[in-house]
C-alpha cells in the first residue's frame, strides 16, 4: 500500500491526476450508428497498451458481432479520442486536501435494476471497482454476470468525471477546504465538486455509524423486471433520446 | 481458514453474559483495545494521513460490525448489508470488514457463504456469484453491448454466442467438445488448436491437409504490410496449398521465397500409423456411440482422420463384427451387445481340438453334415459352423488325415463298428449306393475292417490321393470306380471319422465320469472323518463341562451355606443397619 511519508502531506501536495483506483483505467463508452446499425458498448481500457491494439480490437469487436466492416474505423477513432482525452489530462495537478465523494448507481443492465448509493474517497488509490462489484453482486445474489461489470464501470466512470472536474478546478484555485455543506446527494456527474465534510461525518463527535433513518437511502435495491417492464422501459428511454 | 485450530470459547461479559466463539488465533481481540495485529494489517487507521482515518474510527467500524454481526452469529453478514450503515469509504470499509472475517471475529459460526471462504484478495475459486462476476469483468461479452437492426425497433438483437468468454472455452476445450468458435479472440487464444484440424490455403481457401502447405515465414519489416495480414495473423500463420505455390498463386506483397514447405498430414504415414492405447480406446467408445457416422468419430479422436479411423477398425480383431453390429443398431447398440458379439467370435477362433469335443457335439456335427454335400458345408454353411468345420478339417485333403489320425485314437473294433452304423445312416438315406455298401458289407464283415484301419493308419502322408486304398471293398467291387461315387465314399469316411471321434470322446466321458466318482467318494470319505472327529471333540468337551457344573454346584452350595452362617453370626450380634446394606448389596450383585 502507498504510504504516504508524513502524515498531514497528503492534504498539502497536489496529487497527479489519475483515476482513484488501483488500476489507472479509462472507461470507454461506444455508440455508433452506422445505416440504421447502432453498436453501444462499454468498457475500460488500459492507457499504457499500445496504441495498436485499438484497431486490432476494434476489427476483431466488428468480426464478433458481425458489424459491417465501415464500423471498424469508428470503433477505433472513438477510442482513440476517448483515450487523448484521458491523456490530455495526465502530469497535471488533480486536488489537495481530501476528499470523500457519494457515489450513486441508478443503473438498469438487462433485467435487473440497481439503485444504490454509497461513499469513494478520492485519496485511496488502492480502491477496487470491480472488487467491489463482485461483492455487491454476492451479497445481493445478482445472477446476471453482466451487472458486474456494468457496476464497476459506471463507478470508474463517475470517478473519472470528478478526477477531470478536480484537475480543472485546481488549474483555477486552489480548492476550498471545505466543500459544501449539507447532506445533499446530487447526481455525481454534477457532484465533482462536492464531498462530505469531514470534519462533520469524522470528528470527534460524531459517530461513524449512521442514524438508522439513513440507512434506507444507503442501502442497496435491486430489483428484477418481467420482460415487458424492460421493454417498456426500452420505449421511453427512446422516445427520451429523442 | 485452513489453519485455524480448535475454537476457544470465551466470554465476552460486555452487555450481557453472551457467550461467542472465536478462533483462537483471534484471541487477541479485546473490545477494549486496538491490537497490534489490527495496527499491523489496517495502518492507514494509524498513520494519522486523514481526519477520516483515526484509530476512534476504525475502533467504530470494528464495533459496529462486530455487534452486528453478534445481533445474530448463525447468518452470514454480508458487506453490503454493514455499509449503509457506516459512514466512509466503502473501499476502506471492505477491507475492515474482509479483516474480521479473516480472522473469524465475524462470520465465524455462520455457514460458509456462497463464495465468501476464503476472504483474501485473490478469492478467484469461490463460488457461483464470484466467478460468474469474475468472468464477465475479464473476458465476458461486453457490457451492454446491443447491437440493433433497425433503430426503431428498439429491440436488442440477441449476439452470434452471447459469452463465449475465455473461461468457457477452457472448459469446453477440456471437455474435448471441438466446435468452431465465433468470437476472434477466442480463435486468438486457441489458433493453436484449430491448426491441428486444418491449415487453410490463404490464397484459394482450400484445406492443405492432404498434400502440405507452404508456410509464410516472412517477418514484416513495414506496418502496412503487417496490416494487411492481421487478419490472417490473427487466425495463425499464413500458408497457402501446394498447388497455389506451384502456380506462383501466394497473395499480394509476398513472395515464393518466404514460404516453406510444410508436411501435410496426408505425407506423414507414421503419424496415421501409429495408434495410442488410449486413441484405440477412444475410437471405440465413440463407434459405440456414434455407430459408423464417421465423421462424429473423427471429431472424438482428435489426433486422427476419418481415413485413419475406418483402417484403424478394420485392422482392429473383430472390428468388422462391432461395424457389423453398429450398423445394424446404429446408435442404440450398447456394450453388452458388444460383449456378446466378441464371446461369440472368441469361442468359435478358440476351436477345441477334436479329442476334447463331447458327444453331443460331435452328435450335432454329424447331423449338420449328413444332409448336405461336403463341398456345401466347407463353402455355405453359417458362419460359426463353417469355422468350426474348417478348424477340423482344414481344406478337403487333409480330410484323409483327419479320419485316419482320429481312428488311430479309438480300437479297431470300435472304429469299425462307428463305420458301419455310419454306412448304414447313409445308405437308408439314399437308396442308389445301398448296393454299393452291401455288396462291400461281407467284405467287412469277414474281418477285413481290422486291416483296412490299420491301412487307414498309414495313409496319413498320402491323403486323398489314397482314396482308392482306402475304401478297399468299393473297389473290390470293380464297376463302381466312378466319378460319381467319390463324394459318398468321402462322405462315408467322413461319418466315420466322426463316428470314431463320438466313440473315443465316450470313452473319455466314462473316464472322466468315473474319475469324478472317485474323487466325490474320496472326498465324502474325508468329511465324515471330519464331522466324526468333531462329535468327538464336542462329547469331550461336553463332558469337561458337566464335570465343571458339578464342581460349580458344590461351590454354590459351599458360598450359600457360608453366607447363611455370616448373617446368623451378624443376627446374633444385633448390627441391624450393617445388615441391611450388606445383605442389599451382595443381593443385586449376584
Amino acid at each position: 500500500m502507498p504510504m504516504k511519508p508524513l502524515p498531514s502531506s497528503s492534504s498539502r501536495v497536489p496529487v497527479k491526476f489519475k483515476i482513484p483506483t488501483a488500476d489507472n483505467l479509462v472507461p470507454i463508452r461506444l455508440d455508433i450508428e452506422i445505416d440504421g446499425q447502432r453498436y453501444r458498448d462499454a468498457f475500460t481500457w488500459n492507457p499504457s497498451d499500445p496504441d495498436s491494439e485499438v484497431v486490432v480490437f476494434a476489427k476483431r469487436t466488428v468480426k464478433d458481432l458481425k458489424l459491417p466492416p465501415a464500423f471498424i474505423t469508428q470503433i477505433a477513432q472513438s477510442i482513440q479520442s476517448q483515450l487523448a482525452d484521458f491523456r490530455s489530462y495526465e502530469g497535471q495537478d488533480m486536488f489537495a486536501g481530501e476528499k470523500i465523494v457519494p457515489i450513486k448507481l441508478d443503473m438498469r443492465v438487462n433485467h435487473t435494476l440497481v439503485r444504490d448509493q454509497f461513499l469513494w474517497d478520492l485519496n485511496n488509490f488502492e480502491s477496487d471497482p470491480e472488487e467491489f462489484a463482485r461483492t455487491f453482486c454476492r451479497d445481493m445474489d445478482i445472477q446476471d454476470p453482466e451487472v458486474g461489470p456494468a457496476i464497476a464501470f459506471a463507478i470508474r466512470e463517475q470517478l473519472y468525471e470528478i478526477a477531470i472536474q478536480n484537475v480543472t478546478s485546481a488549474r483555477e484555485s486552489r480548492i476550498s477546504k471545505k466543500g459544501r455543506r449539507g447532506f445533499e446527494y446530487v447526481p455525481a456527474s454534477k457532484a465533482g465538486g462536492i464531498s462530505l465534510d469531514l470534519v462533520k461525518y469524522f470528528g470527534q463527535k460524531n459517530s461513524v455509524v449512521r442514524k438508522r433513518k439513513d440507512w434506507d437511502a444507503f442501502e442497496p435495491i435491486v430489483d428484477i423486471l418481467s420482460s415487458e417492464e424492460v421493454d417498456a422501459l426500452e420505449v421511453r428511454e427512446k422516445k427520451n433520446t429523442r | 481458514m485452513a489453519t485455524t485450530t480448535r475454537p476457544d470459547t470465551r466470554g465476552e461479559d460486555l452487555d450481557e453474559l453472551d457467550l461467542y466463539t472465536i478462533p483462537i488465533h483471534s484471541s487477541w481481540f479485546s473490545w477494549d483495545d486496538i491490537h497490534d495485529t489490527e495496527r499491523v494489517a489496517l495502518r492507514e487507521f494509524f498513520d494519522g494521513s486523514s481526519i477520516s482515518r483515526t484509530p476512534k474510527i476504525y475502533k467504530d467500524y470494528r464495533d459496529f460490525i462486530i455487534n452486528r454481526y453478534r445481533e445474530d452469529a448463525s447468518r452470514r453478514l454480508t458487506f453490503t448489508e454493514v455499509r449503509k450503515a457506516l459512514v466512509g469509504d466503502v473501499s476502506l470499509l471492505h477491507k475492515v470488514f474482509l479483516f474480521l472475517e479473516k480472522w473469524g471475529l465475524i462470520n465465524f459460526a455462520a455457514p460458509p457463504g456462497r463464495g465468501a471462504g476464503g476472504v483474501g484478495e485473490g478469492d478467484d475459486d469461490d463460488g457461483g456469484g464470484a466467478r460468474r462476476s469474475r468472468v464477465a469483468v475479464e473476458d465476458g461479452a461486453p457490457v451492454g453491448v446491443r447491437v440493433v437492426a433497425v433503430p426503431n425497433s428498439g429491440r436488442p438483437m440477441t449476439l452470434p454466442t452471447p459469452a463465449v468468454g475465455k473461461h468457457d472455452g477452457r472448459k469446453g476445450s477440456t471437455a474435448g467438445q471441438f466446435r468452431l468458435p465465433s468470437l476472434a479472440s477466442y480463435s486468438d487464444v486457441f489458433a493453436g488448436l484449430m491448426k491441428q484440424k486444418g491449415l487453410v490455403c490463404g490464397s484459394c481457401r482450400g484445406t492443405c491437409d492432404e498434400s502440405g502447405c507452404y508456410e509464410y515465414t516472412k517477418s514484416f519489416p513495414f506496418l502496412s504490410e503487417l496490416w494487411s495480414l492481421q487478419q490472417q495473423q490473427a487466425q495463425g500463420e499464413f500458408n497457402i496449398c501446394a498447388n497455389c505455390y506451384n502456380n506462383g498463386n501466394c497473395g499480394e506483397n509476398k513472395s515464393l521465397d518466404d514460404f516453406e514447405f510444410k508436411e501435410g498430414k496426408g505425407n506423414s504415414a507414421s503419424h496415421a500409423a501409429t495408434w495410442t492405447e488410449a486413441e484405440t480406446q477412444l475410437l471405440l467408445e465413440s463407434i459405440l456411440k456414434h455407430g459408423d457416422d464417421w465423421d462424429l468419430v473423427a471429431q472424438d479422436v482428435k489426433t486422427k482422420t476419418k481415413l485413419d479411423c475406418i483402417l484403424k477398425l478394420i485392422e482392429l480383431p473383430f472390428g468388422e463384427f462391432m461395424l457389423g453390429y453398429t450398423n445394424r443398431n446404429g446408435r442404440d447398440c450398447n456394450v453388452d451387445g458388444n460383449a456378446n458379439n466378441v464371446s461369440q467370435v472368441q469361442s468359435a477362433t478358440s476351436e477345441l481340438p477334436p479329442e476334447t469335443k463331447t458327444m453331443e457335439q460331435a452328435n450335432d456335427q454329424t447331423e449338420e453334415i449328413e444332409p448336405n454335400q461336403i463341398n456345401d458345408v466347407l463353402n455355405e454353411g453359417p458362419p460359426l459352423k463353417k469355422k468350426r468345420v474348417a478348424s477340423l478339417s482344414d481344406g478337403g485333403s487333409s480330410l484323409m488325415k483327419q479320419v485316419s489320425l482320429m481312428s488311430a485314437l479309438v480300437s479297431p473294433n470300435i472304429a469299425s463298428a462307428a463305420t458301419e452304423s455310419a454306412v448304414s445312416a447313409i445308405c437308408n438315406e439314399t437308396f442308389c449306393p445301398r448296393e454299393i455298401f452291401y455288396g462291400s458289407n461281407s467284405h467287412v464283415s469277414n474281418g477285413s475292417s481290422v486291416p483296412a484301419m490299420n491301412h487307414l493308419g498309414r495313409d496319413i502322408e498320402n491323403g486323398e490321393t489314397e482314396m482308392k486304398d482306402e475304401v478297399p471293398p468299393s473297389d473290390a467291387q470293380g464297376p463302381l470306380p466312378t466319378e460319381g461315387h467319390m463324394p459318398l465314399q468321402v462322405r462315408a469316411a467322413t461319418a466315420t471319422a466322426l463316428g470314431v471321434a463320438a466313440a473315443r470322446a465316450k470313452l473319455l466321458a466314462d473316464q472322466e465320469d468315473r474319475e469324478i466318482e472317485h474323487l466325490v467318494a474320496s472326498m465324502i470319505e474325508t468329511q465324515m472323518k471330519k464331522v466324526h472327529d468333531k462329535i468327538k471333540y464336542f462329547e469331550h468337551l461336553e463332558h469337561i463341562m458337566e464335570k465343571e457344573y458339578a464342581e460349580m454346584d458344590d461351590l454354590k452350595g459351599l458360598v450359600v451355606s457360608e453366607r447363611i452362617n455370616i448373617l446368623q453370626k451378624a443376627l446374633s450380634a444385633g448390627i441391624s443397619r450393617w445388615r441391611d446394606q450388606f445383605s442389599l448389596k451382595p443381593l443385586t450383585g449376584s
